[in-house]
C-alpha cells in the first residue's frame, strides 16, 4: 500500500507578525540588533537549562542513571532530572515501550509544557529492537511521539547520551533561527496500540518480492539432514541434576507413580495433585519455586509426537526444601485444554501470581483460584500468546 | 509512624473486596505508578488509603512485558544469551548463566573447570555491582531525610562504574555482555586483569565503612526502615521469595551453599541471615553480602585454574544445534534470589517452551501482604527494599 510521507511544518519565523511595537522596533535604528541579541539570549537559556523527564522503563534507564551519577555527571550541562512532566523540557524515553505502557507515555508527554523535545534513547525506543515483531512491544516510539534526537545503542553509553543532549542543544539553536523543520506526526501513526501504517514506501521493496517471501528469505528454514550437531551424551555436569529425595520418591510410589522419568518430571493424576502438594509441604518442601504451563497441540501435527495424543496443557510445579542440601521436588499435571486444574493458591500463597501468569500467557484455567485475572497483558486482551498456534512474528510492525 | 506499624496484622487477606473493607466508601484510591521514580521501572500499585494508612494494596505489573518467552521459542539456543541479558539488566551475566546451564544440563555437557570458576567470579562481581545499585537507589527512595539521599546514590554509582570497567575489559560492553556460551565462556580473562580486579576490590572494601555510616549505621536510615514492611519467614517461603529478601526474614537458605553450582562447591560460602524481616534487615543483609562477595572474589581470583574456557565438543555450537527432547529445571542464586529456567525441548533447534522464574516477581507478590498498615512513605521504602527489577518481573 502506498503511503504519503508525513507532512512537514516549518517553524514560524515571525514573517507575518504585525504589532505596533514591532513596527516601532523596525523603524528605530539599532533596535533590531538588540532583539536579535535577546533572541540569542533566549535560545542560550533554552539550551543551557534543559530539564529532563526520564521515561526510564528498562535497561537504558540504568545507563540514564549512570549518566546522571558521579562519573559522567550530566548536571554540569545544566541538565536536571525532574520526576514530574510538568517541570520538564525534554523527555528521554529510555527503554522498551510496550503497548500497555504506550498510552501512559503519550499522556505524560501531553502533560509537558511547550516548548518540549523528545530523545529516543536506545534501540528499543528507536525501533523496538529485537522485540519489534512481538505482540506486546511498540516498534519504536516515533510511531506516536515526535522524536527530535535518536541515541543509538543497546544500551547507549552515558557519553552517547551526553552527545545526544549536545545534538539537541544544537538543534534547538537552529530551530530558534528558523533554519530547521520539525517533522509532524501522521495522525494515523498515533493509533499506538495498533500502529498498522507502514513507514517505508512499498516501492522500496523489490516489486517481484512479496512481504512473505522477503520474510522467508530472512529466516531460512534449516535443512533437517545437514549436520544436526546433536552432542553425544556424556557424564552429567556436576551439581546440575536436581536432587530428588527419597521422601519424594516414596510419596510418588504411594500415589502410584512407580519410577521417575529420566527426561522430565513425573506426571501425577490431576485429582491427586493438590494432595501431593499438601503432603510435600508437610515433608519440608516449604518453598514454592515455580509453576510452568505449556500448551501441546494434538499429536497429529507435531513431529515426534504420538498421533493419538489430544490437545492438552501440561502444568509443571516445583517445590524446594530450605537449608543445606536443598532438594527439588517437581511434578507435572496433564489436562485437556477445556478442563481446569485445581489451584495451589490455598496451599502456597505464591501460586496466586504464578497461576495468573500461566492463565494470561498460556490459557490454563485454575479452578478455585481466588483472583484469576490477567497479569502481564492488558485486562481486555483476548489472546493467550504462549499457545503454539500464536505467531511469534506478530502483526504490529511488518514494515520494520 | 512506628506506633502505627506494630498494629499491622501478621498476614492480611489480600482478597477481601474493597466494599467489605470500606462500606462507607471513605477510602481514597491512589494510583502509584506506573511512571514513578521510586517504582524502579514501570510498576503500578492501587493503594486504598485511610488518611495516610494503606488499607489495601493491589499491585499491577506487565508494563514492561516484552514477550521474552515467546521470542525464545522462535530463536535457536545459541541466540538466547543476548535476549535474556535484558531480563535482569542490573546483573545481566546471571541471566546468561541460568539459560546456558539449562542447555548444558540437557546436552549433558561438562563445562571446563576454568569456565566454571570464571562464571562464579563474574557472578560475585555482578552481585557487588547489583547490591551497590540496590543500596544506592534505596537511599534515593528514602529521600532527603537522609541528609541528601542522593549522596549514597552518587557514592554507590562511583564504585559500580569501577566494576563495569572491569567487565568492559573482558567483554567489550558495559552491560548486556553476551559472554557465556553453551559449554563455557566466550571471552578469556585479559592479561593483567586479575590485578585490576584486586585493586577495585581493595577500593570498595576500603569504602565499605563509608556506606555503612551513610546507610545502616545512620540513625535516620534506621528510623525510616526498622519495623517497616515486616515479612514473615513462613509467608516468604510460601510466596517463593528468595535471595536477600528471604534471608532477611530469618530463613537460612542460599543456593550457592545449599545446591552448589559453578564453583561454589569448592569454596566456603558464608550466608548472611537477619531475623527482622523488615526493610532494615534486608539492607543489612545486602551490605553483608557485598562484604562476603569481596572475599569470594579474591578466593576465585587466587584459585583460578588454568585450562580451556569452553568445552571441546563441539568446538563451536551453531544455530543448528539441536537439543534432545526432555525437560529440565535449573535454578541459580542471583543477587535477587533464585533465578530459574524451566526448559522444555522437543528435539529441534528451538526451545519448545522456556519458563524463566524471576526472583523479583515473587518478591513483588509479597506486597499485598506487607503493605497494609503502613503509610504511603513507607510503601516507597518497602518497594525499594525488595529491590525489584521490572525487566525480569514482566519479561
Amino acid at each position: 500500500m502506498a503511503v504519503t510521507p508525513p507532512p512537514l511544518r516549518t517553524v514560524d519565523t515571525g514573517a507575518g507578525f504585525r504589532h505596533p511595537l514591532y513596527q516601532v522596533m523596525l523603524e528605530t535604528p539599532g533596535l533590531t540588533v538588540g532583539t536579535a541579541a535577546l533572541d540569542d539570549l533566549l535560545s542560550w537559556g533554552l539550551t543551557k537549562a534543559m530539564w529532563i523527564f526520564p521515561m526510564a522503563t528498562s535497561c537504558c534507564g540504568i545507563e540514564f542513571m549512570a549518566t546522571a551519577a558521579s562519573r559522567v555527571d550530566i548536571d554540569r550541562m545544566g541538565v536536571i532530572v525532574r520526576a514530574t512532566p510538568r517541570q520538564a523540557d525534554v523527555m528521554v524515553v529510555a527503554g522498551t515501550i510496550t503497548t500497555k505502557m504506550a498510552p501512559r507515555v503519550l499522556k505524560l508527554w501531553e502533560q509537558m509544557p511547550e516548548p518540549k523535545w523528545c530523545i529516543a534513547m536506545g534501540s528499543c525506543a528507536i525501533s523496538g529492537d529485537f522485540y519489534r515483531n512481538l505482540y506486546s512491544v511498540v516498534p519504536g516510539i516515533d510511531t506516536f511521539l515526535p522524536v527530535d534526537v535518536y541515541v543509538p545503542g543497546c544500551p547507549p553509553n552515558p557519553e552517547a547520551l551526553m552527545h545526544g543532549m549536545m545534538r539537541l542543544q544544537e538543534k534547538i539553536q537552529r530551530q530558534r533561527k528558523g533554519e530547521n523543520v520539525v517533522p509532524e506526526l501522521n495522525p494515523d501513526l498515533l493509533k499506538i496500540t495498533q500502529p498498522s501504517v507502514p513507514r517505508l514506501n512499498e516501492a522500496t521493496r523489490s516489486p517481484t518480492q512479496t512481504l512473505e517471501q522477503e520474510r522467508a528469505s530472512e529466516n531460512p528454514t534449516l535443512d533437517e539432514e545437514t549436520d544436526p550437531l546433536v552432542v553425544p551424551p556424556s557424564e552429567p555436569a556436576p551439581g546440575l541434576a536436581p536432587l530428588v529425595g527419597a521422601d519424594f520418591q516414596a510419596l510418588l510410589i504411594e500415589l502410584g507413580v512407580a519410577e521417575l522419568p529420566k527426561d522430565g518430571p513425573p506426571v501425577i493424576p490431576a485429582a491427586q495433585h493438590l494432595e501431593l502438594a499438601r503432603r510435600l509441604k508437610g515433608l519440608g518442601y516449604r518453598q514454592l519455586v515455580t509453576i510452568a504451563a505449556s500448551h501441546w497441540p494434538a499429536g497429529k501435527g507435531r513431529k515426534g509426537a504420538d498421533a493419538a495424543e489430544v490437545e492438552h496443557h501440561e502444568i509443571a510445579y516445583a517445590l524446594r526444601t530450605v537449608g543445606p542440601g536443598s532438594r527439588l521436588a517437581s511434578w507435572a499435571v496433564k489436562v485437556p485444554v477445556a478442563e481446569p486444574v485445581l489451584t495451589l493458591a490455598g496451599v502456597f500463597a505464591g501460586a496466586d501470581w504464578q497461576e495468573r501468569e500461566q492463565f494470561d500467557l498460556v490459557g490454563v484455567r485454575f479452578a478455585g483460584h481466588p483472583d484469576l485475572r490477567r497479569i502481564m497483558q492488558t485486562e481486555n486482551a483476548t489472546t493467550h500468546p504462549l499457545r503454539r498456534e500464536f505467531p511469534a512474528d506478530a502483526h504490529l510492525a511488518p514494515w520494520r | 509512624m512506628t506506633q502505627l506499624t506494630v498494629t499491622a496484622q501478621k498476614r492480611p487477606n489480600p482478597y477481601l473486596s474493597i466494599d467489605s473493607l470500606d462500606p462507607e466508601s471513605e477510602l481514597m484510591l491512589l494510583h502509584f505508578g506506573p511512571q514513578h521514580p521510586s517504582t524502579h521501572g514501570v510498576f503500578r500499585m492501587d493503594l486504598y488509603l485511610d488518611g495516610e494508612i494503606i488499607v489495601k494494596a493491589v499491585p499491577h505489573c506487565g508494563y514492561l512485558h516484552r514477550a521474552v518467552e515467546k521470542l525464545c521459542e522462535k530463536l535457536s539456543y545459541v541466540q538466547l544469551t543476548p535476549i535474556v541479558d535484558k531480563n535482569d539488566y542490573v546483573a545481566p551475566m546471571t541471566n546468561e548463566q541460568a539459560i546456558v546451564m539449562a542447555c548444558e544440563a540437557m546436552l549433558k555437557l561438562e563445562v571446563p573447570r576454568r569456565a566454571r570458576w570464571m562464571r562464579a567470579l563474574f557472578a560475585e562481581l555482578q552481585r557487588i555491582a547489583s547490591h551497590l545499585l540496590a543500596i544506592g537507589t534505596f537511599c534515593l527512595d528514602l529521600g532527603g531525610a537522609l541528609g541528601g539521599g542522593s549522596t549514597a546514590f552518587i557514592y554507590c554509582f562511583r564504585e559500580r562504574e569501577l566494576i563495569l570497567d572491569l567487565f568492559e575489559d573482558v567483554t567489550g560492553a558495559r552491560f548486556h555482555y553476551n559472554t557465556h556460551t553453551i559449554g563455557g565462556n566466550r571471552h578469556d580473562l585479559p592479561a593483567g586483569w586479575g590485578a585490576k580486579v584486586k585493586a577495585v576490590l581493595d577500593v570498595i572494601e576500603a569504602r565499605m565503612p563509608e556506606y555503612a555510616a551513610l546507610t545502616i549505621e545512620n540513625r535516620i536510615f534506621q528510623q525510616r526502615t526498622k519495623n517497616v514492611g515486616v515479612l514473615d519467614g513462613e509467608l516468604a517461603l510460601e510466596l517463593g521469595v528468595t535471595g536477600p529478601n528471604l534471608r532477611a526474614s530469618g530463613i537460612d537458605h542460599d543456593l550457592r551453599r545449599d545446591a552448589p553450582f559453578h564453583a561454589y562447591d569448592e569454596v566456603k560460602v558464608n550466608v548472611a541471615v537477619a531475623t527482622g524481616g523488615d526493610c532494615y534487615a534486608r539492607s543489612i543483609v545486602r551490605v553483608a553480602e557485598v562484604k562476603e562477595s569481596l572475599r569470594l572474589c579474591r578466593a576465585f581470583l587466587d584459585g583460578m585454574p588454568e585450562g580451556p574456557i569452553n568445552s571441546g565438543k563441539p568446538t563451536k555450537l551453531t544455530v543448528q544445534t539441536k537439543i534432545p527432547a526432555g525437560q529440565v529445571y535449573v535454578g541459580i542464586e542471583t543477587p535477587r534470589g533464585e533465578l530459574g529456567t524451566w526448559l522444555i525441548t522437543d528435539g529441534t533447534q528451538n526451545a519448545y517452551r522456556l519458563k524463566i522464574r524471576p526472583p523479583s516477581l515473587h518478591a513483588l507478590s509479597a506486597l499485598p501482604y506487607i503493605l497494609p498498615g503502613y503509610t504511603v512513605s513507607d510503601a516507597v521504602a518497602i518497594l525499594g527494599s525488595l529491590d525489584p527489577i521490572m525487566g525480569e518481573v514482566d519479561r
